[in-house]
């Protein structure tokens, strides 16, 4: 039987193209006297492709796919706000783009990489920046290196990063990369760090800190965070903070003055730069002064004789990634803070939470929600008490047959069949009654024509696929 | 400017839905003295002043007519269908797809990629991408201990010195020990407590290395070493033999030179493949192909997912979340658009032009081409004066070479130099003309 998948493997011709080679304007030597034979290859499986073919392809593909551009994208933890389209057109700019990282005359990347680092201090508290990581986890990873670094200079022993159970699964996985034990703490019936709890775990002496998100994955500002990172203090720890939720706090509040004293942010959600179907995103971190010398190098400094790279800063962790990180991404998101300006950033923070909050309004009406109380940038409801045991991923199959994206599904793990919501402040009402009225008809059906979610999708490229076969035979490439 | 779509009216009706006077309410949750103020930042800027205002940040920036710097960042011809293909925005205005039968547009385009890697690479298995390079070679480390249970890595000299100081930042996290050695000296060394050999070829320094000899001496000694090949400029393989014909256990590469711009060094992408015996090992997302649950269609799917953090947590075999997806997609399609015979024929072009100059150059009295083995696009001159050749080079409008001093401080007076398809004879002539003009100036302190 005919497969329903083409590969754009199959459309090769038997035809030597060579429209993209430039005419060789030189004397060419015998390519065995540049480079003896046994180096050498034999063939390339790979085929020749007329470019009409190859663009038609990727249209086609393109129809198959979903992105912000389409429709609201209420990805929890992730978001998903709409990309301007002047940052893409700054980034293409050849003096942004052709620049090499290495070459001498560079002072337009090094101005704007200082001007952001200033930025993000303003808007996060924080004292000293990087710019290197390439994405969220990897500015965790980063940080909590410094922390294992501060330490170590200190000489004293630190072992273990207190994580809640409610964290990005990024923080346990970052942490252990770093060399740490993770001691888990159980959230309290609130959604918060229970403060007893905390201080019994702080109290082991080889803590090295706490990694924290705030408001947290199920939408909530713990109300308790000075206590918390006092509680940190007190116990010779550190407070690293997990940026991926900045972007209602984005003017109203500060991850400094909360307490923390490292911050990553996640520049593709936070600041409106495109998630690239999963990268490339960006990862800068902040700390506090004491921290300074520790981020990984090098450092842009400005002196008497204007701004200067200082490759190594003695206590540095060292470098995290080659060259001076993702540009392309850190220019867009410059051009984002200079487009919105201090007025601009704090509706981000505001409307953000207002649409938050209007969805979950809405849809408390039919669903169950957990922790049911005034969020701030997402919520969680929960697939407990649906009719007909309907499961989370039955609503999110269904969801995407009405034409839009599901939420984040079964995260976080402390609810069960979790679906994790975040409009952003890019959702026009329209947007947003469209998904509540979408939610409402899936309540409808899971009551009387439950096995319309069960097969669900029912109006995609393809119906529910199997992840279990995929997983037990793998079929990576062709 | 903002790209908030309500009106004022509109938030008054939602605050209405909600049940609260004003915005400020919905914040009752932090602590009153947490709020701030106002933020000391610019006023915002409408689009047309953004743009004069980023225009002039980037003129600060020098753009030369032709490049001779390499050292990890090339410039390549990039064809116009890849930022056609990228600038969809229904791949770029996506995220990781989670949600695979809303995704199978990308989902097809990263399997595509993998099988693209893996026929280029003749390696078993390639992941969906890492962020570049040197946290590819990185991971790659950490992944050889933890197959092996060992803590020991050995790197070969001329590897890219960022990506060394990149694998020692991520090691000294894991307490495993590093040791950095020549191929001479390795062979005494070698013991059955190291994890891997990591080396680079084309080396830092230009070097196509013998790797089947490299590795038959390896694995003659220390048949458990794991060895690891980490490549700058993959185009290369147009023409060199690929590593999977080498019995390399893993591979990675920075695939900037696959139609993504240098953009000052990133975003890049971290090419990561490997034996098919490794794969529960591997970082990264993986793209599967499988089948619907009641039916007969094929799709892809986002797969092998108990190795990552989103699951597995503190177990996962790597933290890594978002990587590189975009610049992958970018790779596939400039893969496409060149085939098999316009990568043989760039790869040929960059062995030519490079061989070509460095004729031309090592007969100029004073200078002298170090390199002994073979190259590929980038070898090693040294001149009468590196700062002079710098001069006559910007002088001319051409960005100079690499001082290779930047890096290895003993190595005085001596050029990394990077020629592609991109350098034309009049630019090649021109570097020779700087390079003559270079020679009776004061050399490098």
């Amino acid at each position: 039987m005919k497969s329903n998948i083409t590969l754009i493997f199959e459309k090769g011709i038997d035809e030597e193209l060579q429209n993209y080679i430039p005419e060789m304007d030189i004397e060419v030597a015998d390519l065995k006297e540049i480079i003896p034979q046994i180096l050498l290859r034999n063939d390339i499986p790979i085929p020749n492709v007329p470019e009409i073919e190859i663009v038609r392809h990727f249209v086609k593909l393109s129809h198959k796919n979903y992105g912000v551009d389409t429709g609201i994208y209420p990805l929890g933890s992730c978001t998903m706000k709409y990309n301007p389209k002047i940052c893409e057109s700054i980034e293409r700019l050849p003096g942004f783009s052709q620049v090499h990282p290495l070459q001498e005359e560079n002072q337009g990347s090094i101005e704007l990489l200082y001007n952001i680092s200033k930025f993000l201090g303003e808007i996060t508290g924080m004292d000293g920046f990087t710019l290197q990581p390439a994405a969220g986890a990897h500015g965790e990873l980063a940080g909590l290196l410094i922390m294992k670094k501060y330490f170590e200079h200190k000489g004293i022993k630190k072992e273990k990063i207190v994580v809640p159970d409610s964290a990005h699964g990024t923080n346990p996985a970052s942490a252990k990369m770093a060399g740490f034990s993770i001691i888990e703490l159980k959230s309290n019936e609130q959604g918060e760090v229970p403060l007893d709890h905390l201080e019994y775990a702080m109290q082991g002496g080889d803590v090295a800190g706490i990694m924290l998100t705030n408001p947290n994955t199920l939408g909530i500002f713990d109300r308790h965070i000075k206590e918390i990172t006092q509680i940190v203090h007190n116990n010779g720890g550190l407070c690293y903070y997990d940026g991926a939720n900045l972007n209602p706090m984005l003017g109203i509040c500060r991850p400094r003055d909360m307490g923390f004293d490292i911050v990553h942010l996640n520049l593709h959600k936070t600041f409106a730069t495109p998630h690239g179907g999963g990268g490339p995103g960006s990862g800068p971190i902040g700390v506090i002064n004491d921290l300074s010398p520790f981020l990984p190098e090098p450092c842009i400094i400005s002196t008497e004789n204007g701004l200067v790279c200082k490759e190594s800063a003695g206590k540095s962790i060292g470098r995290i990634k080659s060259f001076w990180g993702n540009f392309g991404v850190i220019v867009r998101a410059y051009a984002y803070i200079l487009a919105l300006g201090a007025e601009g950033l704090l509706r981000v923070g505001k409307i953000a939470v207002l649409n938050a909050n209007y969805l979950r309004i809405l849809l408390q009406q039919k669903y169950k929600l957990p922790y049911n109380r005034i969020c701030q940038h997402e919520f969680v409801i929960s697939d407990k008490n649906m009719p007909n045991n309907i499961t989370t991923e039955d609503i999110a199959k269904r969801i995407l047959d009405y034409g839009i994206y599901a939420p984040t599904i079964y995260f976080p793990l402390i609810i069960q069949g979790a679906l994790m919501i975040e409009p952003t402040e890019t959702e026009s009402k329209e947007s947003l009654d469209y998904f509540v009225e979408i939610m409402n008809k899936i309540y409808e059906e899971a009551k009387e024509n439950p096995e319309i979610l069960k097969s669900a999708p029912h109006n995609l490229p393809v119906k529910r696929l199997d992840a279990v076969l995929a997983a037990r035979k793998p079929v990576l490439h062709d | 400017m903002d790209f908030v779509p309500h009106d004022r009216k509109t938030i008054t009706e939602m605050l209405r839905v909600i049940g609260v006077a004003d915005i400020e309410e919905l914040f009752q949750d932090i602590p009153k003295d947490l709020i701030k103020e106002k933020l000391d930042l610019p006023t915002g800027l409408s689009e047309p002043d953004l743009f004069r205002h980023m225009e002039e940040i980037s003129r600060k920036n020098k753009i030369y007519t032709s490049s001779f710097l390499g050292a990890g960042c090339y410039y390549h011809y990039i064809p116009s269908l890849v930022d056609f293909v990228i600038s969809r925005s229904e791949f770029y205005t996506s995220y990781t797809p989670y949600q695979a039968e809303a995704s199978q547009g990308y989902l097809q385009a990263i399997y595509e990629y993998q099988t693209m890697i893996s026929r280029l690479t003749q390696m078993d298995i390639a992941n969906a991408s890492m962020y570049d390079g040197s946290t590819a070679l990185a991971e790659a480390a950490i992944m050889t201990t933890l197959i092996t249970n060992k803590k020991s890595i050995f790197m070969l000299e001329g590897i890219h010195p960022e990506y060394i100081e990149v694998v020692k930042t991520y090691c000294w996290g894991q307490n495993i020990s590093i040791e950095i050695t020549t191929e001479d000296k390795l062979l005494n060394q070698l013991n059955e407590d190291v994890a891997a050999l990591l080396f680079q070829s084309p080396n830092f320094f230009g070097d196509i290395e013998d790797i089947s000899k490299l590795v038959k001496h390896v694995r003659e000694k220390a048949p458990n070493c794991l060895l690891v090949q980490v490549m700058t400029d993959p185009t290369c393989l147009g023409v060199i033999k690929p590593p999977g014909l080498t019995d390399i256990d893993i591979f990675v590469a920075e695939g900037q030179s696959f139609g993504i711009s240098p953009s000052f060094g990133g975003p890049g992408l971290g090419i990561f493949t490997a034996k098919k015996k490794y794969l529960r090992k591997m970082p990264g997302r993986l793209v599967g192909k499988t089948k619907e649950i009641n039916g007969t269609r094929e799709g892809f799917i986002l797969t092998l997912q108990a190795r990552e953090q989103h699951i597995r947590r503190e177990k996962a075999s790597s933290n890594i979340c978002t990587n590189q997806a975009l610049c992958s997609l970018a790779a596939l399609v400039y893969l496409l658009a060149m085939g098999r015979t316009g990568l043989k024929g760039i790869a040929t072009q960059n062995f030519q032009k490079a061989h070509y100059l460095k004729s031309k150059i090592g007969k100029i009295p004073g200078y002298k081409i170090l390199n002994t083995k073979p190259t590929y696009n980038e070898f090693l001159v040294k001149c009468p004066s590196i700062d002079s050749l710098i001069y006559q080079c910007k002088q001319r409008n051409l960005l100079p070479p690499l001082k290779i001093s930047k890096y290895y401080p003993q190595m005085k007076n001596t050029a990394l130099v990077c020629i592609t398809e991109m350098n034309s004879k009049d630019s090649i002539e021109a570097f020779i003309q700087a390079a003559q003009v270079a020679l009776n100036n004061k050399a490098e302190g």
